[in-house]
């Protein structure tokens, strides 16, 4: 438990993925575009993905090193597979009760599709949900808490 | 127009019924019918869109639970009140829950309700992350797009008649099927372009409340670096458009807008300081 814990902790310097530019883009020196060109990148150039800030990722590629523009970043699919943690769960529950998560009704709590389809009300937990729901002048307390201030914003036109 | 195709569908049912029966043909079912197949697409009022809502709440709850921590269900519910107090159904009952599930996931129900599980809980960075999630998932609050698919789907599975029985009557059998598809319609997902427009002004929502707009780009870069063969993001991924496609989408239309607000806050301290409490606890 502790060990994730400190798993959360490691800052996201600590990400290195690899990962494609899926159009030509500028590697620039810092996370803005009024900054210098490192290099121009061309479609499909493979990069290391090191950081990210914003709407930038710092990346390291064959022509040096910079930022990009996080939407022009794709991360491969070229990760091996890991089972997850819920399917072990799912097999924890499984072999705990017994019972095949495929075809019972109720018993085997969880999230796949299947659990969703069958799951039954549970009105304790509800009540508890109503229980932790705050009011509009509390968020705005818990949000001068933390500086945030409300702008207009328009909705993109459709 | 809805209305009007579904009475023709229906008098064209009738009367292909009718031509098989011709001698007893009753006028007085057919114009019942009618009736009832309006009524079914009549709206759903706020109040009833709100019952609706606790019923498939309830549901789901029974297939995760509540994360067992005040803290932090309090927390998650002051940024999701904080951005709903930005749009235009300010005054639902929003409620905002953590499941206790690894899967990767979140949920909106219709009326305020919002689910966002602890596994994607576990995989953001900071607060603007979480709030471009919740941003997305208000969104499908205040564009109905569950109620909306919850009604349309339930008129061909259901009768019309037994739509509004289980309107008129919220303890009978009609209504426990009514709800029973409800929640299923989680298990099989929205259509695309809801979800498209949903991350568009999930963004816009998050950059009113004052959160960096890139949050939710993060978190979607964050699970297309996921594999799909994990179990933790299957169901996920199976009832939304692939990551990278939505990234593509926001790219194309949302450029300008998460520029304009990309300065903003990030409160990845008080994201972190939360979510470390509850796990060496």
């Amino acid at each position: 438990m502790r060990i994730f814990a400190l798993l959360l902790l490691v800052p996201l310097v600590a990400f290195a993925e690899p990962a494609t530019v899926i159009r030509a883009t500028d590697l620039k020196q810092e996370p803005a575009t009024d900054s210098a060109t490192v290099a121009a990148l061309p479609e499909n150039t493979p990069v290391e993905a090191l950081e990210r800030k914003s709407g930038w990722t710092r990346v390291k590629a064959a022509s040096g090193e910079g930022w990009v523009r996080m939407l022009a970043l794709r991360f491969g699919g070229a990760t091996p597979a890991k089972p997850g943690a819920s399917g072990l769960t799912q097999l924890f529950n499984v072999a705990r009760t017994g019972t095949s998560g495929t075809q019972v009704t109720t018993g085997v709590r969880g999230l796949d599709a299947e659990q969703i389809a069958n799951a039954q009300p549970n009105p304790a937990e509800l009540a508890k949900l109503e229980k932790f729901a705050t009011d509009r002048d509390a968020a705005a307390g818990f949000a001068a808490q933390g500086k945030l201030s409300a702008t207009a914003v328009d909705y993109p036109k459709p | 127009m809805r209305i009007f195709l579904l009475i023709a569908a229906a008098a064209f049912s009738a009367s292909t019924q009718a031509q098989f029966r011709l001698p007893n043909l009753d006028i007085n079912r057919m114009v019942d019918t009618v009736k009832n197949v309006g009524k079914a697409v009549k709206e759903i009022d706020e109040p009833e869109e709100i019952a609706i809502g606790r019923d498939v709440a309830s549901r789901l709850l029974g297939a995760a639970p509540l994360v067992s921590d005040p803290r932090l269900q309090r927390y998650v519910n002051h940024v999701g009140r904080w951005l709903a107090a930005q749009t235009e159904r300010p005054d639902l009952p929003w409620q905002f829950g953590v499941l206790d599930s690894p899967n990767v996931n979140a949920f909106a129900v219709p009326g305020g309700t919002i689910f966002i599980t602890r596994g994607l809980l576990d995989r953001m960075r900071s607060e603007a992350e979480l709030a471009g999630v919740l941003g997305h998932e208000i969104v499908h609050v205040l564009r109905k797009h569950h109620l909306k698919a919850i009604q349309k789907g339930a008129q061909t599975s259901l009768a019309g008649d037994a739509m509004s029985a289980a309107l008129r009557d919220r303890a009978g059998p009609a209504r426990d099927k009514l709800i029973a598809f409800g929640t299923e319609m989680y298990s099989r997902g929205l259509d695309k372009s809801d979800e498209l427009e949903a991350d568009r002004l999930g963004i816009v929502i998050a950059a009113r409340a004052g959160y960096d707009a890139y949050g939710l780009p993060s978190v979607l870069q964050t699970l297309q670096a996921m594999s799909a063969q994990d179990s933790a993001v299957a169901l996920m991924f199976k009832t939304h458009p692939a990551p990278g496609e939505r990234l593509d989408s926001l790219g194309e239309k949302m450029q300008p807008v998460l520029d304009a607000y990309s300065g903003q806050a990030q409160l990845a301290d008080r994201f972190v300081r939360q979510i470390k409490t509850q796990v060496t606890r």
